[in-house]
């Protein structure tokens, strides 16, 4: 923790960044804060605790373009840092990552495959974890037993977007899920299975796998395995994987002069 | 949205009574302008017959439908949608059906993960002078929906 104060300082005293967006520590709970001077930096902690800071930081982005600031990224936040700079939304020219490795009590609980992003200043590096969670046995069901299975999650839901809020790639200004059209305002459970597919439909090829969204969910539906779904039906068809290179768009954000798999 | 707000009317209404015993299934019909619709002109314009249960709803290119328009249909009661727009390569607005060739079958997938069977879905090309392929498709697809049976989602909302 140490190392990435001291850094921060360092950073901040050679005017490298305007501010560094981390976690500090207050009243005992660790939040999201843009610290912009070296004081008050005993304050930045690492710990297991996460947030959409990079959500945050398109916002702050968006706001000053011209400035640079520095962020504190685990290897989900890495990855996401990609795929919206990919969508126009941050530029990582403008930006100086910190990198921290996640503990291994936490990699177990989010299930993460690469919990430590591709630098990092604080922690070891934690065994990836492997495997679909969910995924085998939902795919198991017969299919009417997985419609139910489906339903009966989505009957859960109380319409508070949580997922939405969390998720580090939902950064446009007008929601597809307040249309009032496609979900009708004033209705919880809102309409099943719609207002989760459509969300479902907007996370191909951009989605990270972080997991915030089912950390948020406060009834517990399991949306990130049908993400991770699609995550694997987009590898399948048109291997491309979100995340992993600053190369490359996802398939699906472009017309492109092939339909399928050639075009990478 | 609108035309779709639109169908959901005749969605309910249209009920077709051709064999009183059978199941008729509610397809809604995505046809691009340009050689879909055409394609279904020209089936009636040539006199072929196919099932009435197809509701065409024309939009300017296959790549305009959003897989939103294809969730509502669901949503609203469909038993099947079907995407038809050009031949790959032949697109009006040059590469637009690349779109919908990537497209679909995602939403396919999706749609089978949530347990609704993937054959619900339809994708097809067909120019404006293929009437007689364009009657043959919906003749074929009716009969794939119907031996489906009714979607899941009927009477959900």
């Amino acid at each position: 923790m140490e190392a990435l104060r001291a850094k921060v300082a360092q950073l901040l005293k050679e005017k490298a960044i305007s501010g560094f967006l981390g976690l500090k520590l207050e009243h005992g709970h660790p939040s999201p804060f843009l610290f912009t001077g070296e004081e008050g930096l005993d304050l930045l902690v690492v710990s297991d605790t996460r947030f959409p800071l990079t959500k945050l930081l398109q916002r702050l982005t968006s706001k000053y373009p011209e400035e640079k600031f520095g962020v504190m990224v685990r290897g989900c936040d890495e990855r996401s840092l990609i795929e919206l700079h990919k969508d126009n939304q941050v530029n990582l020219e403008h930006l100086v990552t910190v990198g921290v490795a996640c503990s291994q009590e936490l990699a177990q609980r989010c299930g993460c495959k690469v919990p430590y992003p591709s630098q990092f200043e604080v922690g070891e590096p934690a065994t990836g974890v492997e495997g679909g969670g969910e995924l085998e046995s939902i795919e198991g069901m017969a299919e009417d037993e997985r419609f139910n299975f489906w339903m009966e999650q989505f009957g859960k839901c109380i319409k508070c977007y949580g997922c939405r809020n969390s998720c580090p790639l939902c950064y446009c200004s007008e929601c597809t899920l307040e249309d009032s059209f496609l979900v009708p305002p004033g209705e919880t459970p809102p309409k099943a299975p719609i207002f989760h597919l459509i969300r479902a439909f907007h996370t191909v090829g951009r989605c990270i796998d972080c997991g915030l969204c089912e950390e948020a969910c406060p009834v517990g539906i399991p949306l990130r395995t049908i993400y991770k779904k699609l995550g694997q039906v987009v590898s399948e068809l048109f291997g491309y994987s979100p995340g992993k290179e600053v190369e490359g768009r996802s398939p699906l954000s472009f017309l492109g002069e092939k339909p399928f798999k050639e075009q990478g | 949205m609108r035309v779709l707000a639109h169908a959901r009317g005749s969605i309910t209404k249209t009920v077709i009574q051709k064999g009183q015993n059978q199941f008729n299934p509610i397809i809604i019909g995505f046809l691009c302008t340009w050689c879909s619709y055409a394609g279904a002109d020209q089936a009636g314009v040539s006199r072929r017959e196919y099932p009435p249960n197809i509701l065409p709803i024309r939009v300017m290119c296959s790549g305009r439908i959003s897989p939103h328009h294809i969730l509502k249909a669901f949503q609203m009661g469909a038993d099947g949608v079907l995407v038809a727009g050009c031949h790959l390569g032949e697109c009006h607005y040059i590469r637009g059906n690349y779109m919908t060739a990537k497209r679909i079958p995602v939403v396919k997938e999706l749609l089978s993960f949530m347990g609704l069977s993937p054959q619900r879905l339809g994708l097809t090309w067909v120019s404006a002078s293929e009437g007689d392929r364009f009657a043959a498709v919906v003749r074929e697809f009716t009969e794939q929906i119907r031996e489906l049976g009714p979607s899941p989602l009927r009477g959900v909302s």
